[in-house]
C-alpha cells in the first residue's frame, strides 16, 4: 500500500491493479482455510493490542448470526494511519472486509468511523456504493450465494469508542462505555450479544496482500524485524512527519534521523513517545539505539501500540507536554469507573498547577501516588484498578517526566513556573 | 450437590455453588468485601472498583473486582493483602475528593457506607486541594424524590434499577468522564411507581425521599419487621418510627416475595396512620342525627342493645357483617365468630362486590408460589394490569420474563408488562369468553405454543370491574384441564385470602371449610350451633338492607359507598338500617353509621396475614393507636360480651392458637414459628388440610352487545381512603379520564381534553378525553375510584356522548 | 407531533431499517436532528426517542456522552482547533489564540452574529500535518496563526453556504499528513459531518 496512484481510491483503478481477485479467492477457500492461513501468516492486530488476527478469528463462538465490526475510530493522539487508508485505499479495506466476513461467516459488517473523519468516511462510503453496484457487496456477492451487507457508521466524538467493547456499545446506540472482560469478550458476546469480530482498518487492509502473497511470504515480510508491514505515524518536531512502512526494522536513531528526516532546523532531540499517547516515553540517552521492535520496546518498558511516534525537541516543556497528554485521557474518560474518572482529572489539575507555577513540593509524590492508585505499582504493562486501559494510559506521561525530567519538574515548582521561559510554547510552527 | 466449588478466602477453605460471585461467596462465609455499586438483586457492573481484591493465579497475583468475577474451583482469594488495602483506600479517596462531606445535614448520615468506610480506613485530611466538582444542590426529580448530584458516587444503582428491574428508564447517566451526573430529561420527571427503591438502594445520600427528608436521624428510629398491607403479595417490610410516629418503610429482601423491592404505595402509603383525621374515640349518633363523642361503655351498650333488638325480632337473618378483608387473620376470625355466634348469621362478606367467588379464591389447591414464576416455562397474565394493582408481583413477573420465561399477557388495553411479553392479546370487556374459546380452538397459535412449552403459571383475576367474574374461573378450568397450570388467583384488599380462610363469606367457615361441608362439624363443635339460614353475599346484603329485610349491619374497615360498584344505592342502604362501624376514619360509609368505634390499624397491632400464595406471615406493631382506638378483635369480643355472648377471645396470640385448632388449614401455624424460624412465612396448609372443594365455572357469559363497552380498573394511586389520607400519594392519582380509541374519538368528534359524558349502569360522569390507541374500537377506559368520580357500575354496556 | 420534514422522516425510517436493532440508529438520527435545527434541541432528542423506542432520558444520556452533539445553539461555522500533543508541539496554542482573537470569542462560545463558534478539541488525526483546524469537520492541515486569522475573516466575508476541505486547505492550509491527491467538491452545510447517508452532504 506504499505507492499511491492519483486515483487509487476509484474502483476502476483498484480493479486494474488486481482488486477484488482475493475476495473471490476467499469465497473458494472458506472459513477454515482462511482462518488457518491468517493464523500462520501471523498478521497482528494494528489497533494497538497487536493480537494475532487469525487467533482471534479462531475464537469466534459458534452461535450465529455473527458480526464483523471494523474499528475506524482512530483517535489516539499521534495516530493518523487509518485516515490515510480510508481516504486513499478504501477499496483495499472493502476487499479486506469481504475476506474477513467470509472467514467468519458474517453477513452484516459495520465500519465505525470516528465522527470527525468526514472526508475519510465519504471516501469509504463512495467505495462501498461502488462495491455494491459492482456486486462485491449485497446479496449474492461475486455471483455466489453469499450475502454481505456493509454499513458505514459515524461515531459521535469519543476516543473511548475505539476500545472494542465501548465501540460495540456505541454501535448498539448506547453510551460508549467499555464492557467488563470477562464476560464480554466480543468473539463470544459482542454486538447484540452475538459473536463479533472487531478488527482495525489497517489489519483488514492487509488481507488482500496476505492472500495475494500467501501466508508464508507475508509471514516473512512481517517478520523482518516483526514490523515489516506495520504503519508508523510520525509527528512532532521532525522534518518529515507522515506515515511510514519500515520493512527493515531500523533503530530509533534511524527512524528519527533518516526516515523522518531528522529534527526540525537541527534542534536537539529531547524525548519521544514510541507508540501513541498511552505509551511511556523514551529518551536519547537510554533508547536511541534500541531496535524498533515489539519485544525490545516492551523490554524497555514501553510499547509500539498503534505505531504513533511523537518526537519532541529541546524547546519542549515536558510538564506542559505531559499535561496535554493527561488532559486528553481525562477528557476522554468515559467516567464509569472511579479511579479513571477522578484520578485522571486530579492528575491533570496537579500538572496544570505545577506548569502554572503553583506547584508544591508534595505534589511530586502526590502525582506518583495518585498514579499508583490507578495503575498499581506503576508497573508495565499496567496492573489496572480500572475497567479498561484508558485510565492507566494517563499515568504513562507522569511516570515518564518524573523519571527522566525530575529536575525540570522540580524546577517548575521551585521557580514558580517554566524554567524554559514563561512564554515558551514549544516553539510555534512559524 | 456436585457443583459446589472449593475456594480459599484469606486462607480459610469455603464452599460456594458454581457461578457465585466472589463478593457473595466471601459474604456468605463471614468476609465482608467493601462495595458500593454491587447489589445482590441486580447485574454487576464493576464500576465503583471498591471491591478490588487479589486472586492468586498461575500468572501470579491478579487484582480483580470481587463483584464481577465468579469463584472458580481451587481459587485462592486474598482480601487483606497490602495491595488490596492500598487499592481500596485509593478508590475511597477518589470517591471522596469531590464529595461534599456534608454528613451532619445528610439524611444518610449514620447509615452511609461511604461514611462508615471513611471512618474505618479513609484518608485523614484531604490531599485534594483543587476546586471540587459543583452541581446545583438538591433538585426535585419527582414529587417524591430529590437528587443531590454532589453527593452521588455514580454507582449506577438507581439507573440500573429503573432500567433492569422496574422497566421505566427515566433517570440516566448524563455527560461523561469527570462531568458524569445522574439526571432526568428536562420536564420528564422520574415518575415511576417504584422510585422509592432507588432511594433505599442509593449507597449515599444522593437520592432522598421528599416525604422523609430531614424528618429523623437513623439513630433515633425504632424499627420492626412486618408485612405490607397494600396488596395481596405479602411483601416484607421494616417499619421505622420515632416518638410514636411512623416515619419510614423499607423493603426487606425476602426471597419468597418482594426481594427487597416495594412500590411507592407500599413505601410512602403509611402517612394515613398519623393522619389527624383518625378516629380517637367512639361516636354515637344522637336523636338529632349528630355524631357525638361517647365513652366505650356507652357506645358498646348502645350498639349491643340495638343489635339484640333486631336479632330478637328478625333472628340472625336480619343482621349482616361486611368487611374484615384489610385486618389481620385474628381480627377476621373474631369477626367471623362474632357474626356466627353473637349475631347468629351467615350474612358475612369481606368483599365489596368486585371480586371473584370466595370458593374459587379459597379452594384453589393447585396454587402456585411466587417463586414458581422464575421456574415456569410460560407465565400467563389474564387479569388486572399488575403494574397498577399488584406492583411487586409485576416486578417478579418482569424479572421472570427477563431471565427467559415466556410471558403471555391478555388485557383490554396496554399494560406495564407488554414490552417484555412475547404475546399480548387485547380484547373488549365482555368478549373474554369468546377470546378464551378462540384460544382453545387454536386461533392464536403463538399463545397455544407458549402454553404448551412446559410448566405454566397463570395469574388470573378480573381485568376490570365490568368483567364477568366467571371468566377467570373459565380460564382456570381451561388451563387446569389442558396444561396442568399452577394458579395465582388475583383479588383486591390486602388480607382477603386470610379473611376468606377465616370464613368471612356466606358460604365459608374458618380453615377452608364450607358451610355444611366437610370439617363444618368440627367448627360447630368449637363454636356451638351454626345459624340455619343460608347467608347472603355483598350484593344481596346491600339489596336486603334497601328492601328492609336486613335491619342491622356491622361494617369493619369496609366502605361500600366509595368502594362498591354502586355508591348511591349502598348509601341509601346504609341510611335505612342500624349500622355499627369499626374503622380508622369517617369514610363515606362509616359517617352514615349510628355507632362508630375507633380501631387500630397498620403498624399499630400484632397478628398474622395470609397472601395470595396462602403464605401466612406476621405483622407487628411499632406505634400505639391514636386515643382510645383498639384492635378489631378486642372491640368485637367486648361488643359480644355486652350482648352477653362470650367469644373467649383473650388476646391476638390466643386467637391465633384457637385458629390453629379450629381452622384445619392453619394447623401448626404459630407465632413462635413465624417470629423465629420462618420469618418469611409458611404456606398453608402446612401440616393440616384444606377440605374445601369448589367447581369453577367452565365458561363465561356470552359476549355483550352495545356500541361502547366500559373498561374500568384501579390505578396505583386513587381515592381509596388510605390514599386519601396519605398526602404524598393522593395528589398522584391520575383523576377522572375517558380513554377512547382514535377512531371512536374521531367518530364522536372529540380530541384530547375535550369532555364526554359516560353513562353507566350505576352512575354518569363527565370526563376529559384521552386518545388511547392501545384500546380496541368501541371500548372506553375509565380509571376507577378517582377523586370526585363515582363508580359507573359493573355493566359493561355504556353510552358515551360528547358534551357541548 | 413531529416537526421534521417528510424527507427527513422517511430518510430516518430508512436508517432505522438498516440496523438489526432500532436503537443502533440513535447516533445517525442525532446528527439528522442537529441538521434540522442547527443544534440538538430537546424536541430533537424526543423525536429520536420516539423513532428508536427509547425514553427521552435514554437519548439524552447517549447524546451527552459524545462531543459532537451540541445541545446549545451554535454558529453556522464550528471552528475546531486541535490542541492535543502533536499540534501543541507545533504551535496549536497560538493558532487557537489567533482564532479566538479574530473571532472575538473564547473557546466554547459563539459570535453575536451567530456565525462562528470557536472550540479547541482533542486530536483529530492530523498530527502529521499539525497544527490542524476543522470547520464543520472539514479539515485544514498545516495551519499557522496568520492563516488561521485569514480563515476566520474569510468565513465572515465569503459566508460559504458549503465548506469543503480541499478548498480551505488550498486557501489556508500548509503541510499535510500525507498526499491528499484526490479533490472533492462536496462539503458541509452546517456544524455536523457532511455524510451522504444521513443526508448531510452538500454541494456548492
Ligand atoms: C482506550 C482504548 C482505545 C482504543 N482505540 C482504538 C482505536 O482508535 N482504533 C483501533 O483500531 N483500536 C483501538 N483500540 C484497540 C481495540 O480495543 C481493539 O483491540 C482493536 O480494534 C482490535 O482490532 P485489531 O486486533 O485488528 O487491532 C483501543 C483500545 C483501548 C483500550
Ligand atoms: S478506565 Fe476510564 S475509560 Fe475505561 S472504563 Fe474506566 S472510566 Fe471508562
Ligand atoms: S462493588 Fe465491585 S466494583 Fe463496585
Amino acid at each position: 500500500m506504499s505507492e499511491h496512484p492519483e486515483d487509487s481510491h476509484t474502483l476502476s483503478r483498484y480493479e486494474a491493479t488486481g482488486g477484488y481477485i482475493q475476495a473471490r479467492k476467499a469465497l473458494e477457500l472458506g472459513r477454515d482455510r482462511l482462518v488457518e492461513m491468517v493464523k500462520s501468516s501471523d498478521l497482528l492486530g494494528r489497533g494497538g493490542a497487536a493480537f494475532s488476527a487469525g487467533l482471534k478469528w479462531s475464537f469466534l463462538a459458534p452461535a450465529r448470526p455473527a458480526y464483523l465490526v471494523v474499528n475506524a475510530d482512530e483517535s489516539e493522539p499521534g495516530t493518523f494511519k487509518d485516515r490515510q487508508l480510508l481516504e486513499r485505499d478504501p477499496h483495499q479495506l472493502v476487499e479486506g472486509i469481504i475476506i474477513a466476513a467470509i472467514a467468519n461467516e458474517v453477513h452484516n459488517a459495520f465500519v465505525y468511523v470516528r465522527g470527525e473523519y468526514a472526508k475519510p468516511a465519504r471516501r469509504l462510503q463512495r467505495a462501498v456504493e461502488e462495491a455494491y453496484a459492482a456486486g462485491y457487496l449485497g446479496s449474492g456477492i461475486l455471483g455466489s450465494d453469499y450475502d454481505l451487507d456493509l454499513v458505514v457508521h459515524l461515531g459521535g466524538g469519543a476516543y473511548i469508542c475505539g476500545e472494542e467493547t465501548a465501540l460495540i456499545n456505541s454501535l448498539e446506540g448506547q453510551r460508549g462505555e467499555p464492557r467488563l472482560k470477562p464476560p464480554y469478550f466480543p468473539a463470544a458476546i459482542g454486538l447484540y450479544g452475538k459473536p463479533t469480530i472487531v478488527n482495525n482498518v489497517e489489519t483488514l487492509s492487509n488481507l488482500p496482500h496476505l492472500l495475494e502473497m500467501g501466508s508464508e511470504s507475508f509471514h516473512n515480510l512481517a517478520h523482518q524485524a516483526d514490523t515489516g508491514t506495520f504503519l508508523f505515524s510520525i509527528s512532532g518536531h521532525v522534518r518529515k512527519p507522515g506515515n511510514y512502512e519500515l520493512p527493515h526494522g531500523p533503530t530509533w536513531r534511524e527512524l528519527i534521523y533518516e526516515v523522518a528526516g531528522g529534527m526540525r532546523d537541527g534542534s536537539e532531540l529531547k524525548c519521544w513517545i514510541p507508540g501513541g499517547a498511552s505509551a511511556p516515553w523514551f529518551v536519547p540517552a537510554d533508547h536511541l539505539d534500541l531496535a524498533v521492535t515489539k519485544e525490545e520496546t516492551a523490554r524497555a518498558g514501553s510499547m509500539l501500540g498503534s505505531g504513533a511516534v511523537i518526537v519532541m525537541d529541546g524547546s519542549t516543556c515536558v510538564v506542559r507536554a505531559a499535561e496535554r497528554v493527561v488532559r486528553f485521557f481525562a477528557h476522554e474518560s468515559c467516567g464509569q469507573c472511579t479511579p479513571c474518572r477522578e484520578g485522571t482529572t486530579w492528575l491533570e489539575m496537579i500538572l496544570r498547577r505545577i506548569e502554572g507555577g503553583q506547584g508544591r513540593m508534595v505534589d511530586f509524590d502526590l502525582l506518583l501516588d495518585v498514579s499508583d492508585n490507578i495503575s498499581v505499582g506503576l508497573a508495565w504493562p499496567p496492573k489496572m484498578t480500572t475497567i479498561c486501559p484508558l485510565g492507566p494510559s494517563a499515568v504513562s506521561p507522569v511516570i515518564s517526566i518524573t523519571k527522566y525530567f525530575k529536575d525540570e519538574v522540580i524546577g517548575h515548582i521551585e521557580g514558580g513556573g517554566c524554567p524554559l521561559g514563561s512564554d515558551q510554547h514549544a516553539g510555534s510552527a512559524a | 450437590m456436585s457443583d459446589l466449588l472449593r475456594v480459599t478466602i484469606d486462607g480459610r477453605d469455603v464452599e460456594a455453588p458454581k457461578g457465585t460471585l466472589i463478593i457473595k461467596a466471601a459474604q456468605d462465609n463471614g468476609t465482608y468485601i467493601p462495595r458500593f455499586c454491587w447489589h445482590p438483586r441486580m447485574e454487576p457492573v464493576g464500576m465503583c472498583r471498591m471491591c478490588l481484591i487479589e486472586v492468586v493465579t498461575p500468572r501470579g497475583r491478579q487484582l480483580i473486582t470481587a463483584c464481577t468475577n465468579p469463584v472458580a474451583d481451587g481459587m485462592e482469594v486474598d482480601t487483606k493483602s497490602e495491595t488490596v488495602k492500598k487499592a481500596q483506600e485509593g478508590v475511597l479517596e477518589f470517591l471522596l475528593i469531590n464529595h461534599p462531606l456534608d454528613c451532619p445535614v445528610c439524611d444518610r448520615g449514620g447509615e452511609c457506607p461511604l461514611q462508615d468506610h471513611t471512618m474505618a480506613h479513609g484518608p485523614g485530611e484531604s490531599r485534594f486541594v483543587e476546586v471540587k466538582r459543583h452541581f446545583e444542590k438538591p433538585i426535585r426529580i419527582s414529587s417524591l424524590v430529590a437528587l443531590d448530584r454532589e453527593r452521588c458516587i455514580l454507582c449506577a444503582r438507581c439507573t440500573r434499577f429503573s432500567e433492569e428491574v422496574s422497566g421505566d428508564p427515566l433517570i440516566e447517566f448524563m455527560d461523561r468522564g469527570n462531568y458524569t451526573q445522574i439526571n432526568t430529561f428536562p420536564d420528564h420527571p422520574f415518575n415511576s411507581y417504584f422510585s422509592g427503591n432507588t432511594v433505599q438502594i442509593c449507597p449515599v445520600g444522593a437520592l432522598t425521599a421528599s416525604p422523609y427528608r430531614f424528618r429523623a436521624r437513623p439513630w433515633d428510629l425504632t424499627a420492626v419487621e412486618s408485612t405490607c398491607s397494600h396488596c395481596t403479595a405479602g411483601d416484607r417490610i421494616t417499619i421505622q418510627a420515632s416518638q410514636g410516629e411512623v416515619l419510614r418503610v423499607l423493603g426487606v429482601d425476602a426471597d419468597a416475595t418482594n426481594r427487597g423491592w416495594l412500590s411507592d404505595k407500599c413505601r410512602f402509603g403509611f402517612e394515613f396512620i398519623g393522619s389527624d383525621q383518625r378516629l380517637r374515640a367512639p361516636l354515637i349518633r344522637d336523636a338529632g342525627g349528630e355524631l357525638r363523642e361517647a365513652t366505650w361503655s356507652d357506645a358498646l351498650a348502645h350498639a349491643a342493645a340495638r343489635l339484640d333488638e333486631i336479632k330478637a325480632v328478625r333472628g340472625g337473618g336480619g343482621l349482616a357483617v361486611l368487611g374484615g378483608g384489610r385486618g389481620t387473620n385474628e381480627d377476621a376470625y373474631a369477626l367471623s365468630k362474632f357474626a356466627r355466634v353473637a349475631l347468629g348469621t351467615h350474612n358475612v362478606d369481606c368483599r365489596t362486590g368486585d371480586d371473584l367467588d370466595p370458593g374459587f379464591l379459597a379452594a384453589t389447591v393447585d396454587r402456585a408460589e411466587i417463586n414458581d414464576l422464575d421456574r415456569a416455562a410460560t407465565i400467563l397474565v389474564w387479569g388486572p394490569d399488575l403494574k397498577e394493582e399488584h406492583p411487586t408481583l409485576y416486578l417478579r413477573v418482569r424479572h421472570a420474563a427477563q431471565v427467559g420465561v415466556k410471558l403471555v399477557v391478555v388485557h383490554p388495553r396496554r399494560t406495564g408488562l407488554d414490552d417484555v411479553a412475547i404475546h399480548k392479546l387485547t380484547y373488549r370487556p365482555g368478549a373474554g369468553g369468546e377470546l378464551l374459546a378462540a384460544i382453545q380452538d387454536g386461533d392464536h397459535p403463538g399463545v397455544s405454543e407458549a402454553l404448551a412449552a412446559g410448566s405454566v403459571v397463570a395469574l388470573i383475576g378480573k381485568p376490570g370491574e365490568t368483567e364477568d367474574p366467571r371468566l377467570p374461573e373459565a380460564v382456570a378450568t381451561f388451563l387446569r384441564g389442558s396444561h396442568q397450570a399452577k394458579l395465582l388467583p388475583l383479588a383486591r384488599r390486602s388480607n382477603i385470602y386470610g379473611a376468606l380462610d377465616m370464613g368471612l363469606a356466606p358460604s365459608l367457615l374458618p380453615g377452608r371449610v364450607s358451610v355444611g361441608g366437610r370439617g363444618a362439624d368440627e367448627v360447630e363443635a368449637a363454636w356451638g350451633a351454626m345459624p340455619s339460614a343460608r347467608g347472603h353475599d355483598f350484593d344481596e346484603i346491600i339489596h336486603g338492607l334497601s328492601e328492609g329485610d336486613i335491619a342491622g349491619l356491622v361494617i369493619v374497615g369496609c366502605d361500600p359507598v366509595a368502594d362498591g360498584p354502586d355508591g348511591s344505592t349502598a348509601a341509601r342502604a346504609l341510611e335505612s338500617a342500624f349500622v355499627v362501624a369499626i374503622d380508622l376514619f369517617l369514610t363515606d360509609s362509616s359517617r352514615l353509621a349510628d355507632v362508630i368505634l375507633p380501631a387500630t390499624g397498620f403498624a399499630e397491632k400484632e397478628g398474622t396475614v395470609t397472601n395470595l400464595e396462602g403464605r401466612v406471615q406476621k405483622v407487628n406493631a411499632v406505634v400505639a393507636g391514636p386515643g382510645q382506638a383498639r384492635p378489631d378483635w378486642a372491640i368485637l369480643d367486648e361488643l359480644a360480651s355486652t350482648m352477653e355472648v362470650d367469644l373467649g377471645l383473650g388476646s391476638a396470640e390466643g386467637i391465633s392458637k384457637e385458629i390453629s385448632v379450629v381452622a384445619p388449614a392453619y394447623e401448626g401455624v404459630t407465632w413462635e414459628l413465624l417470629d423465629w424460624e420462618r420469618r418469611d412465612g409458611v404456606v398453608v396448609p402446612l401440616i393440616g388440610q384444606a377440605p374445601l372443594e369448589y367447581v369453577p365455572a367452565a365458561s363465561a357469559s356470552k359476549s355483550v352487545a352495545g356500541e361502547m363497552v366500559l373498561h374500568s380498573a384501579r390505578t396505583m394511586y386513587d381515592d381509596g381512603v388510605e390514599m386519601r389520607m396519605s398526602r404524598s400519594l393522593h395528589q398522584l392519582a391520575p383523576g377522572g379520564k375517558a380513554h377512547l380509541h382514535p377512531d371512536d374519538a374521531r367518530r364522536l368528534g372529540v380530541g384530547p381534553e375535550s369532555l364526554v359524558e359516560v353513562a353507566g349502569s350505576a352512575a354518569t360522569a363527565v370526563l376529559p378525553v384521552v386518545v388511547d390507541e392501545s384500546l380496541m374500537r368501541g371500548v372506553v377506559y375509565v380509571p376507577s375510584h378517582q377523586p370526585g368520580v363515582p363508580s359507573l357500575g359493573r355493566d359493561p354496556v355504556v353510552t358515551v356522548t360528547r358534551t357541548s | 407531533m413531529t416537526f421534521w420534514s417528510e424527507e427527513t422522516m422517511s430518510r430516518a425510517q430508512e436508517i432505522v431499517a438498516r440496523y438489526p436493532r432500532k436503537r443502533s440508529a440513535v447516533m445517525p438520527l442525532l446528527y439528522m436532528a442537529m441538521a434540522e435545527q442547527g443544534h440538538l434541541s430537546d424536541e430533537g432528542m424526543a423525536e429520536v426517542a420516539s423513532l428508536t423506542g427509547l425514553t427521552a432520558a435514554q437519548v439524552r444520556s447517549v447524546a451527552s456522552f459524545y462531543t459532537m452533539y451540541k445541545p446549545a445553539p451554535l454558529g453556522t461555522y464550528l471552528v475546531s482547533c486541535c490542541t492535543s500533543i502533536s499540534c501543541m508541539l507545533l504551535g496549536a496554542d497560538q493558532v487557537l489564540e489567533a482564532i479566538e482573537e479574530e473571532a472575538g470569542v473564547p473557546h466554547g462560545e459563539t459570535t453575536d452574529d451567530g456565525l462562528i463558534t470557536v472550540e479547541h478539541v482533542e486530536c483529530i488525526g492530523a498530527c502529521g500535518g499539525a497544527p490542524a483546524v476543522q470547520v464543520n469537520y472539514e479539515l485544514i492541515e498545516g495551519v499557522e496563526p496568520a492563516k488561521a486569522r485569514g480563515l476566520v475573516q474569510w468565513l465572515r466575508s465569503a459566508r460559504p453556504t458549503v465548506v469543503n476541505t480541499d478548498e480551505m486547505q488550498g486557501l489556508f492550509g500548509g503541510k499535510t499528513s500525507f498526499d491528499w491527491a484526490i479533490k472533492e467538491e462536496v462539503g458541509a452545510r452546517g456544524p455536523f459531518p457532511a455524510f451522504s447517508p444521513y443526508g448531510l452532504e452538500a454541494r456548492e
